[in-house]
């Protein structure tokens, strides 16, 4: 639906379609059975090897970092086509894509200086960051003390998005002056890191996360000194509807498969889509994939045109997408009767992956309550 | 005011008033001692939750994720010498004779810890039902005999209920479909028993079982007419083990491919063929088939309304925790209106499906495939008869004809149609509302947690993968919104409504 509105986008669906297809669709059901299974971070470096090469990891970064400078539209497009196939590698996208924005919206551009022009394969570009977290609601953070030039972080950061896999990381940590937290640039392979082994989740098996723990890790300050909820909110705020697209693309994944399914399966000597009950029950999940994509865009194009309340308009659609979405997996499954719940089908993993995609960013709840505080204020 | 005629016929209208209230009337005709036996039930589900299950759930989980191949044996080995496999075995068999309502109790007791676990035992006694409701004494007598004799031997001996097949798994639960469905179990009769071939698919505990309830068709192309009842033991020539089921969750009970190429079973396995069915009753195989179809699915489908309850309970009380330990903006959770709403409203959820399961049992002892054992003399005398009774003169009656042919009578042709539709449409309300709280719960659940419920440690994402099942098994949730319409409304309040789109 993007590439109706947005002609230009038409070239880079087809290179993410046909990579989504061609690189990802063969180890779906094996590349989910990670941490077990064969899966390790080097295959996911290979996987990356390709969408690097092509420069989609830089789609939001402007061209001056040697990023193509694509707007919300271009990202959310390529989350959704990704998910559709397996949302696990949109999670990766989408948190190198959070650790971007932290930088360039802190204007710390030379950081974005150091790392993106000259990165040299998918673990120094991609850059891992909490992205399940809204660190302005987390009640304990890692603690930084300055130095004369630099800082050094101790304490422990959970459920840290790409902290076994790439060099790099954006992380949250409270200083002694300010009141507000501040972002850091880590080096992950820093001696003061530990990481935990892989954690196993809910969902979006195949992108790695770690508990970290750091202890005297020397940390280079992102933008100004408790500054930190200021750029989160600039950043969340443009790339919750990125979260909503990856719903979109998990819904759109899930009715096309029921819609197969219930065309080849029979129950009571026809199709089981010629009964009246599954017809009603795919027209609900019709409803709402398409309401869901149309969410998605217009978000876009408000974002696009600047629109007054984008930023209220994007965290409503968001988490509006995010209920239909779950109502849609399970249905997904459903409509696939005891095949739906098994690995060989992709249904069971989407009804795990779009609640995983639901928590992003922070807590359903508390996503409304601050959604709700900010219009009220 | 109103002649007492007249309140019959107007409390007698749609929707018929003692039908409706079940537990106004037949609480008080529940025999005391039940009560007091359920409670022994509970305390000793609790303990066995919080001794074997809690300590090992997670960690079990993971191991079949790990290792795909995995079969928790050892787990099973131990419900074994607790016992479990026998509690709910009727005196006369052998077991322990705990009435058979108080399972469900046990199941969402234990299925609030890990439904996995808590299918580990309920689905034995599915197992178990479905020999019973096919009235034959002579076979439940070496069937359950078994069971209890694993039990003293320590190789724990259960049963499977066999009955989804690749190409039919809704169509296996309901005579119309089953009519036209496409069905792949043929039995062929042959001199001295059957020749089976075929295949059977996610049947629960299938690895884990010794004997198998199996269905299967004397012809294919008219199964509802043709269907006949085999027990299948492990190990016998010409029945092997497929894979086991590669599931979302409930990973602790496998969910197994049977296969049967020219498996032969004999006639003394023969638990019921349209022949045996006339030896009983005038009535249609179909009518029979649809009967015993609905007997077993008024007791399974409370059972898994009480897995639905667990589900939703577990849920409940780990976001409960969370709540209780966690801080937001340096307040705790639970001082929070919202976070007060939210689990209330699961507790809710909790009590409400509970209610609706047990109204369900309660029209299966008053009314539905219960009724015989739960009879107050009857009750009280396998309650409190020595063991030894029951060995010297009922046990040795169970291989009599009279024995059999009561029972068939009793279970399969005497009961009345409108006590049919009454305990299998209770039975499907309770299955399909007690699982969508269950979902719902987990939903509300995962919300509330944010991040920390994600991780496979906190329990909270594994119940939302194990309660999926809950809403496909046993007949889908939407196989059983129709049946109910077809039970409990279509009969006085839509009596021209067909059925199943033909």
């Amino acid at each position: 639906m993007l590439t109706a509105l947005n002609k230009d986008l038409k070239p880079f669906e087809e290179l993410i379609t046909s990579f989504s297809k061609g690189e990802l669709k063969p180890h779906v059901e094996e590349h989910d059975r990670f941490p077990f299974g064969t899966l390790d971070v080097n295959l996911i470096e290979d996987a990356f090897r390709k969408i690097f090469d092509l420069g989609f990891l830089g789609i939001m970064l402007p061209e001056k970092f040697s990023g193509i400078g694509q707007g919300i539209s271009a990202m959310c497009m390529m989350l959704g086509h990704v998910a559709e196939v397996d949302a696990s590698y949109s999670l990766i996208i989408l948190t190198s894509s959070l650790s971007q924005q932290i930088i360039l919206n802190a204007g710390a551009e030379e950081i974005a200086e150091k790392i993106y022009p000259s990165a040299n394969g998918a673990r120094e570009y991609l850059i891992a960051f909490p992205s399940f977290t809204d660190p302005g609601q987390a009640t304990i953070l890692p603690q930084a003390s300055s130095g004369r030039n630099s800082y050094t972080i101790t304490g422990k950061l959970d459920y840290l998005v790409l902290g076994n896999f790439s060099n790099w990381a954006v992380l949250p940590a409270r200083t002694a002056g300010s009141k507000g937290y501040s972002f850091f640039l880590v080096n992950l392979n820093d001696q003061g890191v530990t990481k935990s082994d892989p954690i196993f989740s809910l969902g979006l098996h195949a992108c790695p996360i770690v508990d970290i723990a750091l202890d005297n890790v020397s940390a280079q300050i992102i933008g100004e000194e408790g500054q930190g909820q200021k750029y989160f909110e600039m950043t969340s705020r443009i790339m919750h509807v990125t979260t909503a697209a990856i719903n979109a693309g998990i819904m759109r994944g899930s009715l096309k498969e029921a819609i197969e399914y219930t065309k080849e399966r029979e129950q009571g000597g026809k199709a089981v889509i010629n009964w009246s009950e599954v017809r009603m029950l795919l027209a609900n999940m019709a409803i709402k994939s398409k309401a869901a994509e149309l969410c998605v865009t217009q978000t876009c194009k408000a974002i696009d045109e600047n629109l007054k309340d984008w930023g209220w308009i994007s965290i409503a659609s968001t988490l509006h997408v995010h209920d239909l979405a779950c109502d849609v997996v399970t249905d997904g499954v459903q409509l696939l009767g005891g095949y739906g719940y098994m690995k060989d089908y992709g249904q069971e993993k989407r009804y795990r992956d779009a609640r995983q995609v639901q928590a992003l960013l922070g807590s359903v709840p508390l996503k409304k309550l601050a959604l709700i505080n900010e219009h009220v204020a | 005011m109103l002649k007492r005629s007249e309140v019959k016929s107007l409390i007698s209208r749609f929707p018929r008033f003692e039908d409706n209230t079940l537990s106004m009337y037949y609480g008080p005709r529940m025999p005391k001692a039940m009560i007091k036996e359920t409670e022994e039930v509970v305390a000793l589900a609790r303990k066995f939750k919080e001794e074997v299950v809690r300590p090992l759930y997670l960690d079990l989980d993971r191991k079949t994720h790990e290792d795909l191949d995995y079969i928790p044996e050892e787990v099973v080995k131990k419900a074994n010498e607790l016992g479990l496999y026998t509690m709910w075995i009727p005196k006369m068999f052998g077991g322990k004779g705990y009435n058979m309502p108080s399972l469900s109790f046990f199941n969402e007791e234990v299925g609030s810890v890990c439904l996995g676990f808590a299918n580990l035992i309920g689905v034995h006694y599915l197992g178990m039902a479905a020999v019973m409701m096919l009235g034959n004494t002579r076979i439940m007598k070496k069937i359950l005999g078994d069971v209890v004799a694993g039990e003293k031997t320590g190789n724990p001996c259960l049963i499977s209920y066999a009955i989804t097949e690749p190409t039919a798994g809704t169509d296996v639960e309901e005579v119309d479909l089953e009519a036209r469905g496409r069905l792949v179990c043929h039995a062929r009769k042959v001199d001295g028993g059957y020749i089976l071939n075929g295949s059977k698919v996610f049947i629960s505990n299938g690895h884990l079982s010794t004997w198998h309830t199996v269905y299967a068709y004397g012809d294919l192309k008219r199964g509802a007419d043709t269907k006949v009842a085999l027990m299948v033991r492990t190990g016998m020539k010409g029945f092997s083990f497929g894979r086991h089921e590669n599931k979302m969750g409930q990973r602790a009970c496998p969910a197994s491919v049977l296969i049967f190429e020219d498996c032969f079973v004999p006639d003394e396995l023969v638990v019921l063929n349209p022949d045996l069915l006339k030896s009983f009753t005038k009535q249609s195989p179909r009518d029979i088939n649809m009967r015993h179809i609905d007997y077993v699915f008024s007791l399974s489908r409370a059972g898994v309304g009480s897995f639905g309850i667990g589900a939703a309970r577990g849920a409940f009380e780990i976001a409960l925790k969370y709540a209780n330990e966690t801080e937001i903006d340096g307040k705790p959770m639970v001082d929070y209106e919202w976070v007060q709403c939210r689990l209330a409203e699961m507790y809710a959820n909790v009590r409400l499906g509970r209610l609706a399961y047990m109204e369900s049992n309660l029209a299966n002892q008053h009314r539905g495939a219960y009724n015989l054992l739960q009879m107050k003399p009857i009750y009280y005398y396998s309650k409190y008869l020595p063991e030894m009774y029951f060995k010297m003169f009922v046990t040795p009656l169970l291989n009599s004809r009279m024995a059999n042919w009561l029972m068939s009578k009793w279970y399969l042709d005497w009961q009345k149609p409108e006590d049919q539709n009454l305990t299998t449409g209770l039975a499907s309300m309770a299955k399909f509302s007690c699982t969508d709280f269950g979902v719902r719960n987990c939903q509300m659940a995962l919300e509330l947690m944010g991040r920390a419920g994600l991780r496979h440690d906190s329990g909270a994402e594994k119940v939302l993968r194990d309660a999926k099942l809950l809403q496909i098994y046993e007949g889908t949730n939407q196989l059983n919104r129709i049946n109910l319409f077809k039970s409990l409304i279509s009969p006085q309040a839509s009596p021209r409504a067909a059925f199943f789109e033909e």
